[in-house]
Formats: C-alpha cells, sequence, structure tokens
C-alpha cells in the first residue's frame, strides 16, 4: 500500500486507493485542518438521537464503525453504559482513541482496533448493535461493508448510521473536485439509495431522518476554519492545496445543493431481520 | 345563595370546551410591580413567545414579554450549570426568595461579578437611568472605609476574587475612585471594571494616564466600561439628555493612547436605538481601544421613558436584530447562552476578527467548534477534553471581560479544541495567541425588572451589588424589589421613594418622585 498523502492523486484507480485516501484523508490531511479531529455533522446531539433509537441496554456490546478519535464510542460508552468496540481504517486514530478512552476512565469497556470496514475483524453475530457515522458514504464497496455490519450483528439487533447525501450526477462541478479532497462526498449517494444497500444485506430499514441542517452547520464550520486558517496558517494552507479564492465559491455552491436537496445529511436506523444471509 | 334557573323544561345550549392559547411551562415567584409584595407567577408561551404572569391581591394582574424566542427558551435549560457554593453568607433565610437578600444559604451560585456603587451623583440626567443617579444633592459617597468592607466581604465570599465593578452614580465623579481601585488591587481581586459615562476620561488625561497605569500592574488590570448607545443625535437626547458623540470619540482615544481595553455598553430600547447595533459592533471592532461590545435591554428599574411590557426586548430580539444588521456577520447560533447564570439571562459570543475596516473577515468562534457539546450539564457526563469545557465556562461566564488575563488564557486554551499540530503542522493554540488583539467578544444581558423578575433566574444570579452594611445583593433584586431605595435611605438619611416601573398600563397609577423615576400614586384609579 502506498502511504497516502496530500500530494496523492484525488482520484484513485482502486478501491484500496480510495479508502487509503478518505481515511488518510480523514486523519491527516486538510480535512482534519477544516473539520477538526472529532468533528462530525450533527455533533454530540445527533449520536445521541442516533443511541436513542438502537434499543440499547446497559452491558450491551457495540461496534462503532470507522471509530475515528473515539468520541461516538465514548459517548456510547458512558451514556448507555454498553461495551463499545471501535474499528478505524487509520492506526493512527485508533491510537488516540484509545489515549481518550484511557483519559475518560472508559478503557475497561472501550477497545480501538485498526482494520477495514469491509471486512471487520470480527466473529458473526458478536454485536448488539452497530454504529457507522459520517463514514459510510467514504466506503467505496458500500454493499460489502453493509454486508458486513448485518454479519456482525446478532438477530434482532440495529444498525444506526448518520452520514452526507448526496445525488451525484446532480452535485456542481465545484464540489466534485472539494468533495474528492474534503469530505469524499464525490461517493456519498441518496438517502434512498442507502436504505436499499441496508435492505440488500438483509437489514430492515425501520427509521429514516433527514438533518439536511447540520451539514448546512459543517459548511460553515469548514468556511469558519478556512477564514481561521488564513489568518493564523496561509501558507500551509496553499501547500495543503487549498484555493482560498475559489473557497467562496465552492462553498456557496454547497450552501445551494443543500437547499436543493441534493446534499445533505441523513440518519437511518436498520434492523436485522432474524434470517441472516451468508457473506459471499 | 343564589338559585340556579330549572334547566329541565328546555335543552341547554350545547356548551364546547376551548383549549387555552398558551402552554403553561413554569410556577414561580415574582413581585407586584407597584407594591414589591412577592407573588406566585406563571411562566406561558404564545406564539413562540415567553411571558410571565401574575397576580397582586391588591394590584391586580400583570404581564410581560421574558425572551422573545421559546425554542431557544427551553432548549438552553441544559447549559444551565450547577452553581457554586460561596464561601460565605451574609444574611439567613427567613421570609424567602426574594426578601432575604442577601446572599443567603439559598443561593445557587456564588459572585462571578461583584458591583460597587460609589456614589449617587451623576453629571448627567439621564432620562434612563436605573440607578435614578443625577445631579443631587442629597445623595451619598462612599467612604475609604465603606470601600474596604465592601470589598473584604466580595473576598470573603470569593477568596479570590475575578471581577469587581466600579459604578454610581459616576464613579469618576468620586475623588477617591483611583483609590478605591488601589484597595481593591491590594486584595486577591485580579480585575477591576470601570463603568462610566466618558466625560471625565475625554476631558481629563492625567486621569485615564492614571487608570493606565493601574492597568501595567501585574497579574491585575483596570479595563473601562463605556456608556455607548449608539451615533445618532436622538439617541443620545432621548437616552442620555445630551449629545455626547464628541464625548465618547475623545474618551476612546484617550483610552487607546493609555492602553486601557475598553467594552462598549449599550442600553437598548425599542424604537429608540434598536437600528443601531451593527453599527456600534463594527464602531468597536475598527477602534483600537474597543475589544467588546455589551447589549443591554433597557432595565426597566429606576427612571426610563413609558414602555409597553408586553412589546420589550429580550435578548433573541437583540440577537435577531445584530443578524439583521449585519448579515454577511452573524447567523442564528452565532451567540450562545452562559451558563453561570441562568441561560436566559445572558448570551455571549466571541469573534475572530481579520482584514481592513469596511472589508472584514468576521469568523465567530461557536462556528469553529460545538460549543454545545461542552457545556451541556444534562445528558454530557463525559468530555473529550474537559480543559475545553473549563475554558468556554471562563469564556461564556459574566465575569469574562476582554483585557483580563483569564479571558485572554482561556481564548488561548479554546484554541486547543481546535489544535490538529499533530497531523498538519500547524500549532493553532500558538496561532491563536498571536490573535489576542483579534478577538472580540459581545455580550446580551437582559436585566430583570419588576415587571420580568422570576425568582428562578435571580436565585443563580451571579452578579451582586456590594451594599455598604456588608451584604452582596443580585443586581436585578437590588434595582427590583427595594433594596435599592433601602440603601440610598439608609446612607443619605433622605426617604426614598419606592420606584415603580414607567409602563404604559400602569401610567393613570404613577406619580413622579424627586429623581425623575416613579413611584405609586396616593390613592391611584382603579
Amino acid at each position: 500500500m502506498t502511504p497516502p498523502g496530500p500530494d496523492n492523486d484525488p482520484v484513485p484507480t482502486a478501491n484500496e486507493d480510495l479508502k487509503a485516501c478518505c481515511a488518510a484523508a480523514y486523519s491527516c490531511d486538510v480535512v482534519a485542518l477544516l473539520l477538526g479531529d472529532s468533528y462530525h455533522p450533527g455533533g454530540a446531539a445527533l449520536t445521541r438521537r442516533l443511541a436513542g433509537h438502537l434499543g440499547l441496554t446497559a452491558g450491551s456490546r457495540v461496534l462503532d464503525v470507522a471509530s475515528g478519535r473515539g468520541t461516538t464510542a465514548l459517548l456510547l460508552a458512558d451514556a448507555h453504559a454498553v461495551w463499545v468496540e471501535g474499528v478505524d481504517y487509520s492506526a493512527a486514530n485508533t491510537a488516540l482513541a484509545r489515549g481518550a478512552a484511557q483519559a475518560a476512565g472508559l478503557a475497561d469497556r472501550v477497545a480501538f482496533t485498526t482494520g477495514d470496514a469491509e471486512q471487520l475483524p470480527y466473529p458473526a453475530e458478536s454485536f448488539d448493535a452497530v454504529v457507522c457515522e459520517c463514514a459510510l458514504c467514504t466506503f467505496p464497496d458500500k454493499t460489502r461493508a453493509a454486508a458486513e455490519f448485518a454479519r456482525v450483528l446478532r438477530p434482532g439487533g440495529r444498525v444506526g448510521i448518520t452520514d452526507v447525501t448526496a445525488a451525484p450526477d446532480r452535485l456542481p462541478p465545484e464540489l466534485s473536485t472539494l468533495g474528492a479532497r474534503i469530505a469524499c462526498i464525490a461517493d456519498a449517494r441518496p438517502l434512498a439509495e442507502y436504505a436499499e444497500i441496508l435492505k440488500g444485506a438483509g437489514l430492515r430499514v425501520v427509521r429514516t431522518e433527514r438533518h439536511d441542517q447540520a451539514m448546512t452547520r459543517m459548511i460553515d464550520q469548514i468556511e469558519a476554519r478556512l477564514n481561521l486558517l488564513r489568518l493564523t496558517a496561509p501558507d500551509r494552507l496553499a501547500a495543503a492545496g487549498v484555493d482560498l479564492t475559489a473557497a467562496p465559491a465552492v462553498l456557496q455552491a454547497a450552501r445551494d445543493a443543500v437547499a436543493d436537496g441534493v446534499l445533505g445529511y441523513a440518519l437511518l436506523i436498520a434492523e436485522r431481520t432474524d434470517r441472516p444471509r451468508s457473506v459471499t | 345563595m343564589r338559585m340556579e334557573e330549572p334547566r329541565m323544561t328546555q335543552a341547554p345550549a350545547p356548551q364546547r370546551k376551548v383549549d387555552r392559547d398558551e402552554v403553561f411551562v413554569e410556577f414561580t415567584k415574582s413581585i407586584c410591580p407597584l407594591c414589591k409584595t412577592p407573588v406566585d407567577a406563571q411562566v406561558n408561551i404564545r406564539e413562540n413567545k415567553v411571558f410571565l404572569r401574575k397576580r397582586c391581591r391588591e394590584h391586580g394582574e400583570f404581564e410581560a414579554l421574558v425572551y422573545g424566542d421559546a425554542e431557544e427558551y427551553l432548549s438552553s435549560a441544559r447549559f444551565n450549570k450547577p452553581g457554586t457554593i460561596s464561601l460565605t453568607f451574609q444574611t439567613e433565610v427567613k421570609d424567602g426568595c426574594p426578601s432575604d437578600c442577601g446572599l443567603c444559604p439559598e443561593h445557587k451560585q456564588h459572585a462571578c461579578l461583584g458591583i460597587i456603587e460609589v456614589n449617587t451623583g451623576c453629571n448627567l440626567d439621564c432620562p434612563i437611568c436605573f440607578a435614578d443617579s443625577g445631579h443631587q444633592n442629597d445623595g451619598y459617597s462612599i467612604t475609604h472605609e465603606q470601600c474596604a468592607r465592601m470589598l473584604d466581604t466580595f473576598v470573603a465570599s470569593e477568596g479570590e476574587a475575578e471581577v469587581v465593578m466600579y459604578s454610581g452614580g459616576e464613579p469618576t465623579m468620586h475623588k477617591h475612585i483611583l483609590d478605591f481601585i488601589d484597595l481593591a488591587q491590594t486584595r486577591p481581586i485580579k480585575n477591576v471594571i470601570l463603568n462610566t459615562n466618558g466625560i471625565r476620561l475625554a476631558s481629563d488625561k492625567r486621569f485615564v494616564a492614571e487608570l493606565g497605569k493601574r492597568n501595567q500592574v501585574p497579574g491585575k488590570s483596570v479595563n473601562i466600561y463605556l456608556q455607548f448607545d449608539g451615533f445618532q443625535e436622538r439617541t443620545h437626547r432621548e437616552i442620555r439628555g445630551r449629545d455626547l458623540r464628541t464625548f465618547k470619540q475623545r474618551a476612546l482615544d484617550n483610552c487607546a493612547e493609555a492602553g486601557l481595553t475598553v467594552t462598549l455598553a449599550a442600553a437598548v430600547e425599542r424604537g429608540l436605538n434598536e437600528h443601531e447595533l451593527g453599527a456600534i459592533i463594527e464602531y468597536g471592532i475598527d477602534h483600537p481601544a474597543v475589544r467588546s461590545v455589551a447589549f443591554q435591554p433597557v432595565t426597566h428599574s429606576g427612571r426610563h421613558v413609558a414602555f409597553d411590557p408586553l412589546d420589550r426586548l429580550t435578548n433573541p430580539d437583540v440577537i435577531k436584530l445584530i443578524g439583521e444588521q449585519r448579515p454577511g456577520w452573524f447567523q442564528k447560533g452565532d451567540f450562545f447562552p452562559v451558563p453561570c447564570c441562568f441561560p436566559t439571562c445572558r448570551s455571549i459570543t466571541y469573534l475572530l476578527v481579520d482584514g481592513e475596516p469596511g472589508n472584514r473577515t468576521i469568523v465567530p468562534i461557536p462556528r469553529l467548534l460545538h460549543v454545545e457539546d461542552y457545556l451541556d450539564y444534562v445528558t454530557n457526563r463525559v468530555l473529550p477534553d474537559t480543559g475545553i469545557r473549563e475554558a468556554l465556562e471562563k469564556l461564556w461566564s459574566a465575569s469574562a471581560f476582554m483585557g483580563t488575563t483569564t479571558t485572554e488564557e482561556k481564548l488561548r486554551a479554546t484554541a486547543k479544541a481546535l489544535d490538529c499540530a499533530d497531523d498538519c503542522g500547524i500549532d493553532l493554540p500558538q496561532a491563536v495567541k498571536d490573535l489576542n488583539d483579534k478577538a472580540f467578544m459581545i455580550v446580551v444581558q437582559d436585566f430583570q425588572d419588576p415587571y420580568t423578575l422570576n425568582v428562578k433566574q435571580l436565585m443563580k444570579c451571579c452578579v451582586e451589588e456590594i451594599t455598604p452594611d456588608g451584604r452582596l445583593i443580585p443586581f436585578c433584586a437590588y434595582n427590583s424589589v427595594g433594596y435599592r431605595e433601602e440603601i440610598r435611605t439608609a446612607m443619605s438619611g433622605v426617604p426614598v421613594a419606592n420606584v415603580v416601573p414607567n409602563a404604559l398600563p400602569l401610567q393613570e397609577r404613577l406619580a413622579d418622585t424627586p429623581y425623575g423615576s416613579k413611584t405609586a400614586a396616593k390613592e391611584g384609579p382603579r
């Protein structure tokens, strides 16, 4: 595997490269610069809302796929007294998440592993719930990832997803370039398509909600951070390939896309039906 | 006893139950705005606005708008930080809130900010003055001994106190005001704020230099809270009774020269200067001495122009006006409620400012990080970084003032939340350190008056008047319940009438006081 970095071609030729690109983008690229270390649209409030639909009870076992720096996993472990496994493609994130668990005094109930969402390193039916926040959109093989969610979930268990929604064919051109680099939104799908993907994995979708305002707020945050970095470290921004003169137009295109329903954020809850499908 | 008409003979007209037009959300206590007797009160929501209603056995029913956005009123409940218990209490619980001030052991919060009114006299006779001050010869000025005792009371209660504010009257007219600042600086009190109309600052450069010198004392600061209501002559005449525009300009320039940090404090009244908020912010950002603006909807205590209690300005109204007047800079969500007092009392935002006058880039800090993820005291128990929460708590508090080291330190600590030094090689806290003179604060504070007083908020008030008799009285109780009149009577030996709001619904029941405020007419028509 080639080490990912900002100089790599943002348009990958193979899935492995895309995965590496996205994981890298989230762990060390300009995205970390702009989104912060633990940010996902909707923040803790949306995570709590998601958790409220998962039927968690004290002692439940929860898998957090693409656990990043552990924010969601720690919130779940604390608020719901559950056991949480976090898995992330980036070893750097795994290490940071472990540190955060230690600092929060939750290391006995939360563990973090480096691994691939499309080949989850856990036996079948080992979790009561699976969560995946702002990450499915970055997985190149979403069908396979969803099948993995279903496989590790016990029958009756629930998967909770919050993610970027996009109608890729309707995205304005400004966003397909920014998207590839910043939030991998170029591979985000419409809400209905996520639901189809989950259904195809034998997961019955029991709830979908639109939270497009969370996306607007993320755009605001990106703009605010761009401005902050322009004040503090303009040379570093330039080195990361951020074209400050183009930024206002890109951000406006993103806001318009949210207003037009082309870009957004959504919550999905799906339940594993009794008979799991075998993963091929 | 009255007999009902027999109804057997004809079918009664069908009666339909109807729904009330409001949502009842709180049962609380308030006071009668006329006689100040504590009365039961209820808080209701109509058309997404929050109203407080109460009834006095003697004087009837009263209602006032208390918050212009019901949704935010309810959602801000989660940002209510558990209070901190003061080291000492000055009174006992006897008759219950708000009659035992203070502070009594039932008070829920320590004093973030202590206020000492050094005099009642003033070189202005503003039509709007909650302290009812002016060119009066029957008021009082405190002595050295009284000031020392007041400071000692504050320190006994706080241990190490963050901020004391000298106010009045016009405190710069007190001949010992510099000594009083020294008294504070020789005690464990970190910062002094001087609350002034700026007339002396505009004309007495030596005095300003003396203040500047005291602002250089290591570990201490002296900052200026300058009354500044707008730019139009009408604003000045109707709020201050005089056109003070050149005084304000000169005062600010003198402060800049002396290295003093200034907060522009604007009293905002409906129909007077509510259209000048954006201009005040922009002026403040552009002036080198100014680092913050405080907007205060006019407190309808003391002296003020006639107002409609159902159409007064509240915090969400002011924030909305700010957004409308500078749409490129502000949007909904940029201000965040302050957790140390009751969250509906005060909202604050911090901005990072760049660019030249007329071409500014404004970055509100709440857009850079989810403040609510750190200051949620109901659902959040575990936090990624408690240092950031602590920093945000200090910034979103009544003791936060630009120009104090605590506030500057906490601004830097907040930058840690944005840190990505591990990944991107930028040390943001260091970078933001260099931004310190680019940080700007905006406070919106709606003080309570005899119409709006809700003891639920009062019991957690963290802005206290320090009285010469050694008490700490919540600011809004002091101005609403009758404590101000009691203290002035005791200090001056001249009886002071019970002050009643100059509210439109009360016009026929009011009489003038010698100081320009209103009191209850002796035999007012009912």
